[in-house]
């Protein structure tokens, strides 16, 4: 299979075939896409269509029925479980819609966690990750626990989180559905700020108008399939 | 920073981790307990076995060990008490005169160990003075005897009383002598009570026709630790139709008995051990599978599946270190102040009798019992937690996320 050096994602006529209690569903039908540096790219489409487990393909945590996942060139469906770990621990951030933070670590632990898994040492991950938290403006959470903090919050920590590793690409599955629209457009920002100015790949799936709105490229999705591309709209 | 989220897993759910720790306790608390009260009970078998009657080291002609007659008696002991002069320092030893014989009253009659010793040398090497619980020990007068309370009934008689030894002399013969009881003892041991009574050397002689014959010299070293180093002295320094034994060979089944059970020891942990890594596995499996959203999205992250392993295992062992920690401390607590003033088992006195133990246990805390309990605990615990880790990398990370 022919990929372009620059790609960071590519999806190759993926088939995703779930079984309900024996019963056939096919979630993802013939999926054909791209992901490059930089993008902000938005997976849009009703419930049911398949955006969170494209997803999931993309991040790796799933293998496809037919078809290939490639990251940075490299088919996801050789690769060994523990490769996977890796390459997510290395390329992929994740973002998801429920924050889904260690609830037994402060926000700066969490942020640390995934530095810590990496190997660096506890000053450098401590330094950057309170650099990070400042950055996305909660430096003076660093201390508190998930339960201590908004949603808001919270998603700015997983943010954080997502990005400690200096990703080639961060995945967010919904990510502003449970905050007001207010809190949402300020994570927003602050993403589109991240990938402006520190180059950083997000990949989103959504259905809610104002995260659509600021896609750089949108992907409708539909049954399983995508029935739209659009670039920069 | 594992060991950070272990510790931190464990105070989450404090009360169900509590439990845990807790049942780890009275594992290590039902360890340590049952190891210290066996080994002093044991060993207390052996030392009041030693203390009544055996000593530690006796020397005796060639074949009376096994044949343990008159005819087999030390003859001419002046070489024994040469080779004793030289550790006169060291040692302390008594002389007896011991034969198997009748004791009769007016009433009933008895089979007994009649035994000729010296009172004022026996007291230095055996404790049944200490057991006098009427009248006196042996005087000076050649007719008195002691015997047991036990005997006493059986023959109906007490202190003052006359009664009547009777024993094959040298020549074939039977010897008789006609005592009066001036003391009753009562040990720890009823078998060792009913088969036992004391006349002095002489009297014992005079009966037997054994003027200057002595059955067993018993030798007790002032530090029993050297047992081994003064008998194998003693054995070089006699004369070749003399033999030294230990305690270890004339009570060879004891000393077996303390073996197996040094052995047993072993099954009775790997019971607790058991008991408790089941105990693991049902707990751990829960706070797991309670977890298994969080094992999902901690794997998106890309958490490896070793990492995940050593993270529950880490909070296995906290938990194991804990509830061993805690549980040697009250272990000891129990143990120690016992270890001196011994565990009065007065409820069960005639079936301790009956075995030789007395009414009081002393625990023994060694430090291989600290030791074991330490190192095994832990380790079960543990091993407790592998099945659990195993189940929680077996999750697949989508499903694990979707669970809530
Ligand atoms: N593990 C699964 N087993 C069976 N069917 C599944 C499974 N996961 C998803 N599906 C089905 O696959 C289809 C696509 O689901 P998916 O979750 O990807 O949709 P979605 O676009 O993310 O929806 P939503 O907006 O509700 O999150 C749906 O019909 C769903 O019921
Ligand atoms: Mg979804």
């Amino acid at each position: 299979m022919n990929t372009n050096a620059s790609e960071i994602v590519r999806v190759d006529n993926v088939r995703k075939v779930y079984s309900d209690n024996g019963v056939p569903v096919d979630a993802l039908r013939g999926i054909n896409m791209t992901v490059l540096p930089g993008d902000f790219s938005v997976i849009a489409g009703p419930s049911g269509s398949g955006k969170t487990t494209l997803l999931n393909l993309i991040g790796t945590l799933d293998k496809p029925t037919e078809g290939a996942v490639y990251i940075d060139g490299e088919d996801v469906a050789s690769k060994t479980r523990r490769q996977l770990a890796d390459i997510r621990l290395r390329k992929i951030g994740f973002v998801f819609q429920a924050y889904n933070l260690n609830p037994v670590l402060s926000a700066l632990e969490n942020v640390e966690f995934t530095m810590m898994l990496r190997g660096i040492d506890a000053a450098e991950r401590k330094r950057k990750s309170l650099a990070l938290l400042e950055e996305l403006g909660i430096g003076e959470l660093a201390n508190k626990r998930p339960n201590e903090m908004s949603g808001g919050q919270q998603q700015r920590v997983a943010i954080a989180r997502a990005i400690s590793n200096d990703p080639r690409l961060v995945l967010a599955d919904e990510p502003t559905a449970n905050l007001d629209s207010d809190t949402a457009v300020k994570l927003l920002e602050l993403m589109e700020k991240l990938n402006h100015e520190d180059r950083i790949t997000f990949v989103f799936s959504s259905h809610d108008p104002q995260v659509i709105g600021r896609a750089h490229r949108l992907l409708i999705l539909k049954d399983g399939q995508i029935v739209d591309d659009k670039v920069n709209v | 920073m594992l060991s950070l989220i272990a510790w931190r897993n464990i105070l989450r759910n404090k009360r169900r981790s509590f439990i845990l720790i807790l049942s780890i306790m009275v594992g290590v608390i039902a360890l340590v307990l049952t190891d210290a009260f066996s080994i002093g009970m044991m060993q207390q078998m052996l030392t009041n076995q030693i203390g009544t009657d055996a000593g530690y080291i006796q020397i005796h002609s060639k074949g009376y060990h096994d044949d343990p007659t008159l005819k087999n008696s030390i003859e001419n002991t002046a070489p024994v008490r040469a080779a004793l002069s030289h550790d006169s320092t060291t040692v302390s030893f008594s002389e007896r005169l011991r034969v198997f014989g009748l004791i009769s009253s007016a009433s009933n009659s008895s089979g007994v160990s009649i035994v000729g010793i010296v009172p004022r040398e026996e007291e230095r090497i055996t404790t049944v003075h200490k057991y006098i619980v009427k009248g006196t020990y042996l005087t000076d007068k050649p007719d008195d005897i002691i015997i047991s309370t036990a005997t006493a009934e059986k023959l109906k008689v007490g202190i003052g009383d006359k009664v009547v030894i009777m024993a094959s002399r040298i020549g074939g013969s039977v010897g008789a002598e006609a005592c009066r009881v001036v003391g009753l003892f009562e040990t720890f041991d009823s078998g060792f009570d009913q088969t036992h009574v004391y006349i002095p050397l002489e009297t014992a002689r005079k009966m037997l026709g054994a003027a200057g014959r002595v059955s067993e010299f018993v030798v007790n070293p002032i530090d029993p630790k050297q047992t081994d180093s003064i008998s194998r002295q003693l054995r070089s320094r006699l004369p070749s139709d003399m033999e030294v034994l230990t305690y270890k060979q004339m009570l060879p089944l004891l000393v077996m008995q303390i073996q197996l059970y040094d052995q047993m020891i072993y099954i009775f942990y790997a019971i607790i051990a058991i008991a408790l890594i089941f105990g693991i596995i049902n707990t751990m499996l829960m706070a797991v599978m309670e977890r298994t959203h969080e094992f999902g999205v901690d794997m998106a992250i890309g958490m490896s599946n070793k990492r995940i392993v050593t993270m529950i295992l880490t909070e296995a062992f906290y938990l194991g270190a804990v509830g061993t920690v805690v549980g040697l401390a009250i272990s000891l607590a129990i143990d120690i102040p016992l270890s001196h003033s011994g565990w009065n088992l007065a409820a069960f006195s005639q079936s301790l009798k009956s075995v030789g133990i007395g009414t009081k246990i002393y625990p023994v805390v060694g430090a291989s019992t600290v030791l074991n309990a330490a190192i095994i605990i832990p380790i079960a615990t543990v091993i407790g937690a592998i099945y659990p880790a195993m189940r929680a990398i077996k999750l697949q990370p989508v499903e694990a996320i979707r669970a809530s």
